[in-house]
């Protein structure tokens, strides 16, 4: 699968795109623990205490957001595509 | 429609007149209509140049800085003689140099629960173009409750987000609950930005706007619409209504009074029993 960060995501990352092997009964949680531990750094952005993603953090399977689906629990295909963004502000 | 267009309207908007989409009737809605733009810097220069530009009657113009010189390498519509001069009263100085049919009204002010309902009544369309989540928030809000649709675009060093928010479409909380911690995604003045970004991301705004003015074409609703200037792309994602946006949703609110526009902009549900 592939993921796709926007903004200071892509930046704190210091990639935007980055393709990561999962199994084939992986969720989207499973997907984002992958992205996590390639950086770190992500979590505090991404992350609240409880695991659970930041009410401003948006995270898309194919364009569709995951809370229309079935969240982090949401299963994924090898070639899906997954993006997280927050807002911005700048103006 | 009460107005007619005059010999030198005619000639001025001749090539929206020449249109069947706009036409002498679209272009004396436009000459009819009203638009508060909510910042004039980056994003509210092309926007406001434009809407002048093609008549817009009245626009508002709300904005509590002043011209600084590091603001000219993107806000078009100032001038380096202009520095130090409030940027609503920059902004009108260039509408009346471009466009004798429009009034701009002047609001040398933050946007603040207090003034919002005021400030935003009566016009046809605001676009944000404002540099900051409290006042982002504020504007959801406040035109929802108040029925008037958004033009939204917000920028960060080479990327766009812009989305249209009608009223009886989802609501930026509905994409975004709240505004992330201050501080946790950086401003301009602290990153950068590319110059031109904010015009590409206003022109898009702008184009909203007119259309809302107008009722034409299919407005940017219930989607976010990404702009990345360096991969030159651009991407649609959809979004719907939030059954449990507090703002919207299914248990909506009726004023608000109860909202913090500090840190994430919380509705606060607890505190307005």
């Amino acid at each position: 699968m592939q993921w796709k960060l926007f903004a200071n995501l892509a930046e704190i990352a210091g990639e935007r795109t980055i393709s990561l092997a999962i199994d084939s009964d992986a969720t989207v949680g499973d997907a984002l623990d992958a992205l996590l531990e390639r950086h770190p750094s992500l979590s505090d952005e991404v992350l609240v205490a409880d695991g659970e993603l930041h009410d401003h953090i948006n995270l898309l399977i194919n364009g569709t957001n995951i809370h229309s689906l079935s969240g982090l629990e949401t299963s994924i295909e090898p070639d899906d595509e997954l993006a997280l963004f927050p807002p911005v502000s700048g103006g | 429609m009460s107005l007619s267009l005059d010999a030198t309207q005619l000639d001025r908007y001749s090539r929206h007149i020449i249109m069947d989409e706009i036409g002498p009737e679209g272009q004396a809605r436009l000459l009819d209509g009203s638009v508060l733009v909510i910042g004039a810097g980056g994003l509210g220069a092309p926007v406001i140049e434009y809407l002048a530009a093609a008549g817009v009657g009245t626009i508002g113009v709300a904005d509590d800085d002043i011209v600084e010189r590091s603001n000219l390498q993107r806000q078009v519509i100032h001038t380096d003689e202009n520095v130090g001069v409030p940027k609503a009263d920059s902004a009108k100085q260039f509408v009346n140099r471009l466009n004798p049919d429009v009034t701009v009204e002047t609001y040398e002010t933050r946007v603040t629960p207090e003034n919002v309902e005021e400030l935003i009544d009566g016009y046809d369309v605001i676009v944000d173009a404002s540099d900051n989540f409290p006042t982002r928030y504020l504007v959801n809000d406040a035109a929802r409750l108040a029925g008037i649709p958004i033009a939204h675009g917000a920028i960060y060093k080479f990327e766009g987000q812009i989305t249209t928010l009608v009223p009886d479409g989802p609501c930026y909380r509905c994409l975004f609950r709240e505004a992330p911690e201050p501080g946790s995604v950086p401003d301009c003045a602290t990153t950068g930005v590319l110059g031109v970004l904010p015009g590409t991301v206003g022109c898009i705004q702008a184009t909203e706007a007119f259309k809302l003015l107008l009722g034409a074409g299919e407005p940017l609703e219930g989607r976010l619409l990404f702009y990345d200037a360096m991969d030159m792309t651009f991407e649609t994602v959809p979004y719907q209504k939030d059954p449990d946006c507090p703002v919207c949703g299914d248990d909506p609110i009726d004023s608000i009074d109860h909202i913090t526009y500090q840190d994430g902009c919380r509705v606060n549900i607890t505190s307005e029993q």
